[in-house]
């Protein structure tokens, strides 16, 4: 029976590599969710390609349905499709969800550049909300120099009502390789010898250059 | 930086302070209960949420005594055996409180007595932490927030896994999951 | 569900590393002919009866309840091995035995739904029990001996799992550490307090001692540069080594 243009696209062109991209958004997603402790968007948006594999399956598994193809194969997919998507979506809320809680201190740097056109509508959206809501509820009704949604005062000097990600906590992390003696504090007294595929438990703030470089996993 | 929103440290900003003011403070009788006038006398000692304490001390308007959780008394109890003391009677914010007057006040040994107190008391946590029979009502009681937030999160992750392993349900689909997606809206992302 | 465990308490429950555990690959004896399956993950396949073949756990667990196929138990899943990793476990306080990554998960699943392809299924179930309380007891053997400011930790061979329970505790812990155990609350005492400290050193903060007038507890933190983590790749000497020691003596 013929298995599909679709399938066959797969096949052809992107199911060598199908497997590659299945982990790297897994641990993408390992790795967005630790840094919920972390982090506030890790990495930059990853995926429209992971969105035409999933759009290719679901072809696909139309044109099983459409064909009458073997019931087990078709569930397969199904399944296959699930997983993605449970992961697809596991991922994206994770990201909702530090978005939600840092949405100003995101806007205010370069992890805004991080978000997807989608997530940046999100984070406006959330900012405006919470901006009107906060001033009807309460800011109107405090006295001058009192209404700032970022400012306690007026005379604070920065913006100091601005919930930020607590990055000075601990990981779980896994080398990739050898990154050998790496130094863990400022002062350069704290030097641990990292070595491949070893687990650490280790301070974010001092490996989060290994983990935009990647070249150590958060577990 | 803490969150502004944090409420342990909003909470701990009412914790009661005894101060001794350097200054006569006029119009403010309503803070010491003992004032006839309207008015703090000078040397007057006054109890204070910590937030104002710790703003009146920033403008030299008082001195801070060191509060009695940290005394003579509580440092030989915890000498003799630190896990039997109720330190979340004496303050729930036993550490963090001591944290942010280590710098107001003159007796640096407050640093070292957290670190004596938190080291002797965390090996008793800790062997009853993973076991979900191990902590009685009465030990967690007498726990301050921090201590107790550790016990919880041993605790509640060990039930976790032990749920897990009989068996328990598996990650549950939501109906709204199982739905076919219209191809017309592929990129959607789904809510939180 | 999805993202809505509650990250301030564990980043994964445990299903969800359940579900990361899916993604390893054992082996099928299948008992049909099926063509090969182009999925996401990868592609497996042709599937022919009764010869081996190679696919992820969930695609196996999915074949084997429609009856399909035969699960091949991993080779560390047999009593002889089990019970030699027991036993290595027992006698070595201070490492624990490489064993899968998944070895938790993949154990239970298996346990769960391939019983009639696993020899001895009682006797493995309570050998993989007993590792992981072995294994376990090491870990809080380990957490007793942190005792002061801890950059690191290394916890070679822990699994999945494993980490995921002890995360909670364990972060917290070493911040607590991190936080009492800082310069700037551990500083030298000041002419106020009736006994002098002696500073030894004052530059790093490597070497110090603190004395407290009042309760007497001397502060030693020694000075190695691999004091704080393991030497011999094990987490009970890395917390046997952990940087500082106090103790109690009376000046």
């Amino acid at each position: 029976m013929e298995r599909g243009e679709a399938a066959k696209r797969r096949g052809g062109g992107g199911g060598g590599h199908g497997g590659k991209k299945r982990c790297r958004s897994s641990e993408e997603g390992v790795e967005e969710r630790e840094g919920g402790a972390g982090d506030p968007a890790l990495r930059g948006w990853p995926s429209s390609e992971g969105r035409e594999q999933i759009q290719l399956l679901e072809e696909t598994l139309d044109e099983f349905t459409e064909n009458r193809s073997d019931d087990l194969v078709v569930s397969l997919y199904q399944m296959d499709l699930d997983r993605a998507l449970f992961l697809l979506r596991s991922y994206l809320r994770i990201r909702l969800q530090k978005i939600e809680n840092y949405m100003v201190h995101i806007s205010k740097t370069n992890l805004w550049n991080r978000l997807s056109e989608q997530e940046q509508r999100f984070a406006k959206r959330c900012i405006e909300i919470m901006e009107k809501h906060l001033e009807q509820s309460v800011l109107s009704r405090l006295p001058y120099g009192y209404q700032s949604m970022l400012k306690q005062s007026i005379s604070s000097e920065e913006d100091d009502m601005v919930p930020e990600p607590q990055l000075d906590t601990f990981v779980f992390c896994k080398t990739k390789s050898d990154v050998g003696a790496f130094q863990l504090d400022d002062t350069g007294e704290e030097i641990v010898d990292l070595v491949a595929d070893d687990l650490y438990v280790l301070r974010y703030k001092s490996i989060r250059g290994l983990v935009d470089g990647g070249r150590i996993d958060l577990v | 930086m803490l969150s502004y929103y944090d409420i342990d440290d909003i909470l701990l900003g009412e914790e009661p302070i005894s101060v001794v003011f350097q200054i006569g403070a006029n119009g403010v009788g309503l803070l010491d209960p003992g004032s006839e006038t309207n008015n703090v006398e000078k040397s007057a000692k006054v109890d204070l949420p910590f937030w104002l304490a710790h703003e009146l001390f920033l403008r030299q308007a008082v001195s801070i005594n060191v509060p009695s959780c940290y005394s003579l008394k509580t440092r030989k109890e915890i000498q003799a055996d630190a896990a039997c003391v109720d330190l979340r009677f004496r303050s729930p914010y036993f550490y963090e409180l001591g944290c942010k007057l280590l710098p107001l006040v003159a007796d640096k040994s407050i640093g070292p007595f957290l670190r004596y107190t938190f080291t002797s008391r965390y090996k008793e946590i800790l062997c009853k932490s993973h076991s979900i029979t191990g902590a009685t009502p009465k030990f967690s009681s007498k726990l301050t927030k921090e201590e107790s937030l550790l016990l919880e999160a041993a605790r509640s992750s060990m039930v976790a896994f032990k749920k897990w392993r009989v068996g328990g349900s598996r990650l549950e689909k939501a109906s709204i999951l199982g739905r076919k997606r219209k191809p017309t809206m592929p990129t959607q992302p789904s809510g939180p | 569900m999805a993202g809505q465990s509650n990250p301030h308490l564990s980043i994964f429950s445990a299903p969800e590393v359940e579900f990361l555990a899916e993604d390893e690959v054992v082996e099928i004896v299948p008992n049909i002919k099926m063509d090969a399956v182009n999925m996401i993950c990868g592609d497996f396949g042709p599937f022919f009866p009764q010869i081996a073949t190679k696919v992820p756990l969930w695609l196996a667990v999915a074949l084997k309840k429609r009856g399909k196929c035969s699960i091949r138990p991993p080779e560390w899943m047999f009593v002889e091995r089990l019970t030699h990793v027991l036993e290595a476990e027992r006698e070595s306080p201070r490492e624990f035995q490489p064993l899968p990554f998944h070895y938790v998960e993949m154990s239970k699943l298996l346990l769960d739904n391939a019983h009639e392809d696993i020899p001895d299924i009682y006797m493995v179930r309570s050998l993989i029990e007993d590792i992981r309380d072995v294994r376990f007891h090491k870990v809080e053997t380990g957490l007793e001996t942190i005792s002061g400011r801890t950059h690191a930790v290394k916890l070679k061979n822990l699994s999945a799992m494993e980490v995921n329970i002890v995360r909670p505790f364990m972060v917290r812990a070493l911040q607590a550490f991190y936080k009492h155990d800082s310069p700037e609350m551990i500083q030298q005492p000041e002419s106020t307090v009736n006994r002098r400290a002696q500073v030894v050193d004052r530059g790093p903060r490597n070497i110090f001692v603190t004395v407290t007038g009042l309760n007497m507890i001397l502060s030693v933190v020694a000075k190695s540069r691999d004091a704080f983590v393991v030497n011999n790749a094990s987490f009970g000497a890395a917390a046997a080594a952990v940087s500082t020691t106090v103790m109690n003596c009376s000046l």
